[in-house]
Order: structure tokens, then sequence, then C-alpha cells
């Protein structure tokens, strides 16, 4: 062990003069998930993010004109830059319903490593950790998970290392191990679930890029499958401003924080379960 | 033999004597240039006669400087043993301005000149004016600024500290300055000020400064006139409008190389890692596209407009990005910017 945080000290300094590889990702997140950037010093961001109904199949199409009828979820959330590298965050999230809803939702990311542009550093690495808590009513209901019989129930982790290259001026690919932990769930359920996430960013321009994020779980399988969840699934583009993002997406996730969207997906692409979702960020320098 | 060698004895200490008096005489003339020299201009100045300066201090405290060079690079100092409330959350004063010299010749204002300066001697190339003699100016906020800032300049225009507050207030999006912080500001511009020896002026053009006493009332005048020809007392502020389409050469004829230098002195200054803005720009193929596709519009992403109208502090987005005025940014020059722009978007 210290021998691998000596080895990280020296590989930190020896790319500490080094120019770093900027814009990697445009925002913080790629779609759902977190990417490798974090928010610089003293910028406080304000977030606001939705996902409409099934755009097709059974509760989507005309009726529902295309899943704008309905909000699976919303969410509000700050988000704040400690340093260059370090932020943290808060949201408030709707919640989609199965099984929680009134999330609370709690983050920080590190930015341990920055890619550098004389390749001495090839790549992005940053942690990241958060918690959700849900306030919604108990259900009264015991064979529910949202029965909460503890408050600790309510709680939900998760924690990534996110990994991150830019390849040359427009492409960028990330890969996230990730880990979530739900403190109380189903019969056939498993607490713990661990995913691999990857998504890409194409940068046609330089305000308008094209994203794509894929979260696959690896482990309780076959208890997922019973139970009919499905791997978390978007493609999108972005348009960035001086100062705002805007992100525009199709996604057969609902929930919006990992401890939400790798365990709780279950709409399925090829049954029209996909939905359009958008996100916009306003940065305020304080 | 004894009086040849006494005779030559004798010679030999006159030689010794003499010369040794002249060498004195050589190294006190010497020293006394060397001290005229570094004497500071506004003191020289007012010994001839001149009106002193509205903001004169007479002597300087170096620990007022020091709080002052804190106030101008970091925004905020420590008082008291405690760190002071930032000046504003946007900008310091060296985002736009230097703290040193920024012409061979400090008497012109020429673009190229200041340009090629800060080539030179590694400068950023900003859109306001330098601190390194503001001290000895006489007048602030000049010509065009009034368009921008309407009245507020009228206080500004005469007096260096009504300049201070109008900068950190308005300029800066921040507050105003409390007395001990202006107090320290003109501080740190005192050590900034001119001396004797950064003005190109010829030993003979200063004869009889020596001794101020015994000059007549002409010469003083004269000796005046002539010291203040040779710096700026102020520096004007040319707002041109946008460029018509029709003027645009959009880089046609234009120095490449001057261009890279200004991009990379100018724009990348502030927008490179997003150091001052949330616009990131840098030498990549995808940056200069995005100018280059604006090239001939009238949006903020267009070089024409954005160089000369910058954009405005409003509530949300009080960081702005300053105009360059014609004095520090030529029309030529901007050409030069646009052919490196064209260059790097590979057009």
């Amino acid at each position: 062990m210290r021998n691998l945080i000596v080895a990280l000290c020296c590989t930190i300094a020896v790319t500490g003069f080094s120019q770093e590889v900027q814009e990697t990702f445009n925002g913080t997140r790629i779609v759902n998930g977190h990417s490798t950037e974090t928010l610089k010093s003293h910028i406080l961001q304000f977030r606001i993010s939705h996902r409409f109904g099934d755009m097709a199949g059974e509760f989507g199409g005309v009726q529902q004109w295309f899943g704008l009828d309905n909000a699976a979820d919303i969410r509000f959330a700050f988000e704040y830059g400690i340093t260059d590298k370090w932020m943290v965050g808060i949201g408030r999230s709707k919640g989609t319903g199965n099984p929680y809803s009134s999330l609370v939702d709690g983050f920080t990311k590190y930015r341990i490593l920055s890619q550098t542009k004389d390749n001495k550093m090839p790549l992005s690495l940053a942690v990241m950790g958060a918690t959700t808590v849900s306030y919604m009513k108990a259900s009264s209901d015991l064979t529910q998970v949202s029965s909460f019989p503890d408050f600790a129930h309510r709680m939900a982790y998760s924690a990534q290392v996110l990994v991150a290259r830019k390849f040359g001026e427009r492409f960028s690919l990330q890969f996230a191990p990730t880990y979530v932990h739900r403190n109380y769930v189903g019969l056939n359920d498993e607490n713990g679930i661990f995913a691999l996430g990857t998504g890409a960013n194409l940068k046609i321009t330089k305000g308008f890029g094209l994203i794509a994020e894929y979260y696959h779980v690896l482990n309780a399988t076959d208890l997922r499958e019973n139970q009919g969840s499905k791997n978390s699934l978007s493609v999108g583009g972005e348009f960035a401003t001086n100062g705002h993002i805007f992100r525009i997406n199709l996604t057969n996730s609902k929930g919006f924080t990992e401890t939400q969207f790798i365990p709780l997906t279950f709409s399925d692409w090829m049954e029209g379960q996909f939905r359009l979702g958008f996100s916009i960020t306003r940065n305020f320098k304080l | 033999m004894q009086r040849l060698l006494f005779i030559g004895f004798l010679a030999l200490m006159t030689v010794g004597i003499t010369s040794s008096v002249l060498m004195d005489k050589g190294n006190t003339e010497s020293l006394r240039k060397v001290i005229l020299k570094s004497r500071p201009i506004a003191e020289i100045l007012e010994e001839l006669g001149d009106r002193p300066l509205n903001h004169a201090i007479d002597k300087i405290d170096p620990e007022k400087v020091k709080m002052g060079e804190d106030l101008v690079f970091l925004g905020q100092t420590t008082i008291n043993g405690s760190a002071s409330k930032r000046i504003s959350s946007y900008f310091v004063c060296t985002d736009c301005h230097n703290t040193t010299r920024e012409f061979e010749n400090i008497a012109d204002d020429d673009a190229g000149d200041r340009l090629s300066y800060a080539i030179n001697n590694g400068l950023p190339y900003l859109p306001a004016s330098t601190f390194w003699g503001i001290y000895n100016r006489t007048t602030f906020y000049n010509k065009d600024y009034v368009k921008k800032y309407g009245d507020l300049v009228t206080n500004a225009r005469d007096t260096l500290e009504n300049a201070v507050q109008l900068c950190a207030k308005y300029c800066s999006s921040g507050r105003y300055l409390e007395e001990w912080e202006v107090d320290a500001i003109m501080h740190y511009y005192k050590s900034l000020e001119l001396k004797l020896s950064d003005i190109q002026i010829k030993d003979k053009e200063l004869s009889g400064i020596g001794d101020v006493k015994s000059l007549s009332a002409d010469r003083k005048a004269e000796l005046i006139d002539l010291i203040k020809s040779k710096y700026a007392l102020k520096y004007d502020a040319t707002f041109l409008e946008t460029m018509p389409r029709e003027e645009r050469k959009y880089g046609e004829g234009g120095n490449v190389k001057n261009g890279e230098k200004i991009y990379e002195k100018a724009c990348m200054f502030c927008h490179e890692n997003k150091r001052v803005t949330y616009l990131h720009l840098d030498k990549s193929k995808l940056s200069a596209q995005m100018l280059w596709r604006n090239r001939k519009n009238w949006k903020d992403k267009s070089p024409y407009q954005i160089v000369r109208h910058g954009t405005y502090s409003k509530a949300g987005r009080k960081q702005y990005m300053p105009l360059y005025t014609e004095e520090k940014m030529s029309d030529e020059q901007l050409n030069d910017l646009v052919a490196y722009i064209k260059q790097l978007a590979g057009k």
C-alpha cells in the first residue's frame, strides 16, 4: 500500500509541470453518470435534469405525446468546485417511484490524475462517492422495499473510479468501475452491485458533441433478470455555450443518481421503453 | 645617479597623483549621474517647480506597498492577521493590466511597439494599460471610456484614487475599496513610478539639472517640458466599431506569426483552461474553427466583434470580456490574428 501511495505521489509530481488536457468531457456528467471532469474552484453550478415518460411501447406513443405528458424523474441540484480538482454536490429528485421517491442525494468527487498533453500522464482519473436517502412516507406493506423498517434502510451508496482519455481533439472515452450498495433490498435482490460503466463523447464542433453511455451490471445477473432489470444505455447530444451546457438524450433509465439508474433500470430499449431527457447547467462564479 | 632616481620618483608620483585625481573626478561624475538617473521623475519635476501630482505620496511605506501588491495580484491581502475581503470574485487587476514596462519607447502608445515588447519580454498582451508608471500619469479613462462608463468617468479622469475605485467597482465587477486599500494600492503604484533612467533622454539635454537652484525659470520650464515629452502622461482609448464586412480582410496579407503571438498572449491568457472565463480556447482546430466560422458574423464569437466590443457584465454572469481599443490592438493586428485563426482552422 505504501509503495502504491509513493508511486502515485511520484506520478503526480512528474506530471505536475506538464500541461493538462482540457475538456475531456464538456461537463461533470456524460449522460446520467459522472465524467472525470470537476468544476473549477469557486464555481457554483445549478443543474436541472428531467426524464420524460416512455416514447413508445405500452405507455408511450401518440396518446402520451411520446412520453412528454409524463415525468419519469426530475432532479434539481447545486454543485460546487471547492478546488479545481475537488467538487461536491447536493440534489433532490422526484424519484421514479419504483421503489423510491422523494430522494436527496449528495456526492463528492476528486480528480487525482489529469491527462497531460505530452502524454507523461496518458489518462485522467477521478474517484466519486455518493449517497442517496429517500424521505418518502414509508409504506405500510412490509413486503415492500419502501416500508423502511429502519432509517438506514432509506439509504444507498455508490463509489466509482472514473478513468478517461481524450484521443485527439474530438473523441474521449471513459471507463467507470462502480460499486452500488443499497442498505435494504427485496427478497430476490442483491445489496451490493458491481457495474462497469463506459462513456464516450465525440465533438462535432467546439460547442456541439455526441454522447453515449452504457452501464453493465456484473453480478447478480440471474436475480436481476428475474425481476426484469436492464442495463442502462443512453445516447444524446450536448450543446455547450458560455456558462451553460444543454444536453438532450434518449435513455432507458428513469432515475438519475448511480444508486438509481444502475440497479433500478427496468425499461427495455427494444420494447420502445426509452425516453427523452434533458439537463441544463448554469455556472455562477462565487 | 641619485639625482636621476629622485627625479624619476618625483615624475612617477606626479603622474600617479594626477591620474588618481582625474579618475576620482570621473568616478564622482559617474556616481552623480547614477544617482540622478535613479531619482523618481515626479520628484525631479517637483523640484523644477512643476505642480505636484494630485496623488503625490511623500514617503513610500514598504508595508503598504506589499499590501497594495497583494490587492493587485490576488484581489485581497492580510490585515491585522486576517485575510481581507476579496475586491472581486471575477477578476484581479492583473487579468487586464501588466505591472511592468510595455513599450521600448514609453513616450508612444504604438500597438506594434507594444506587441513587439510583449513578445520580446514574455508579457501578456492585455486590453488595459500597465500599472508601471501609472503614478506619473495625470489623466485616466481617457477619450472614449465615457461611451462605456458615462458620467462615472468624470471624477475618475483627473484623480487616480477615483480611477482605482471605478476600476474596482465596475471594471472588475467588484466593490468600492476601503480607504486603507486605496492607500495601499497608491503606495504600490508609487513603487512602480518612473525613474529618470526609464526615459530615453541624453545627458546633454539634462545639463544643469544637477544644480536646480542655479537654473533660470525658463530653463526649468524647458526641462519640465522636455522630461514630460519622454513618457506618456496619459493613454488614449479609441473605441472602434466592429469592422464592416466589406472592410474585413479575413486574414488576407496578415502576419500569421504575429497573429499566433496575439492569440497566445491575448486570447489564451484569459481563455486557456477557462482561467477567467467559461470559454476554453486553445491552439486546437476546434477552437479555431469556431472563431473562423463566425468571422462574418456580428456575434461575440466573431473575432471582429468581440475584440472591438467585448461583452458586458450582467446579472448572473458578472465576468465579461473587456474590449481592445485601437491603441491596444490595431486593425492590422486584428487581421494578423484572423490570419492565424484561419491557418489553425485549416482553411
